[in-house]
């Protein structure tokens, strides 16, 4: 599968130097605020900021139980420069099923008193779309799907 | 399947069901009082009422009841989720992206002052 459909890369400028923007992803107390839009209250499980340290995040829903929402690994901490996660791993590199296998690679550039911020995701796929054809995706519904989206664009 | 993981998966199990589907299709034309949509089926009320609510709890429409009229609409945003994982997964990071801009420009400007 070519690598435009399983990628995705998202950047902005952000108004404030490297080591703010570092801190608001490194400090369980800032990451739980922005992390999952609200209402849905976050809880940062691990954030253990080196090669091989855990990374788990739990979500929350109209006062329940908190549910899973991310685990992984991370892979490479540069402070103030870059990240990078993946969830096909866990705490100490222990290999997992993750529901949605991706690699995060999350990246702080200094430009002019801001930060270039910049996330690429990596997906793995083949899994996913196999996940796609099992609940009948391509059985039917691929055709109303395409015409709710077009519906949906024109609302924008 | 009823502890969906993403919202997608719920967007799925809705429109897993011919009888949602063809809601959702006749809706995406614009919004209709539930007694128009049920017409077509060959169930009774109760029973459709039984998609209606599925679709509401998954969020891939809303209703409103004025007198005695209930009417449902699309909810455009979640179809637009719907139509591809990728897509969906973009939305979500392009989101989370813009809260971690507008939370560092706005709550954390001050403790940098403080940092020095």
């Amino acid at each position: 599968m070519p690598a435009e459909e399983s990628e995705l890369a998202i950047a902005r400028f952000i108004n404030a130097p490297p080591a703010v923007v570092w801190k608001a992803w490194s400090t369980p107390e800032h990451l739980e605020k922005w992390w999952i839009p609200a209402p849905i209250e976050c809880r940062v499980i691990k954030l253990d900021l080196r090669p091989g340290g855990g990374f788990e995040t739990r979500m929350r829903e109209g006062g329940g139980e908190f549910q899973p929402h991310v685990e992984g690994c991370f892979l490479e901490i540069v402070p103030e420069s870059r990240l990078i996660f993946t969830t096909v791993l866990t705490e100490d590199w222990r290999p997992a099923e993750p529901w949605l296998a991706l690699t995060a690679i999350i990246t702080f550039e200094a430009e002019g008193g801001g930060t270039r911020y910049s996330a690429r995701v990596l997906h793995k796929n083949a899994a996913d779309s196999r996940k796609h054809e099992d609940m009948g995706f391509h059985d039917g519904w691929g055709t109303t799907i395409d015409q709710l989206a077009a519906f949906a664009e024109r609302l924008k | 399947m009823e502890n969906y993981q993403s919202p997608l998966d719920a967007a799925f199990h809705a429109l897993a069901d011919p009888t949602r589907r063809a809601v959702v299709s006749r809706l995406a034309k614009g919004p209709a009082p539930v007694k128009e949509l049920a017409e077509p089926f060959d169930m009774g009320l109760p029973s459709f009422m039984k998609h209606l609510r599925v679709l509401e709890k998954d969020g891939l429409i809303s209703s409103e009841k004025v007198g005695r009229v209930r009417t449902c609409r699309v909810n455009a945003e979640r179809l637009t989720a719907a139509e591809s994982w990728l897509s969906e997964q973009r939305t979500l990071w392009q989101a989370r992206t813009d809260r971690l801009a507008d939370y560092v420009e706005t709550q954390m400007s001050r403790s940098v002052d403080d940092a020095g």
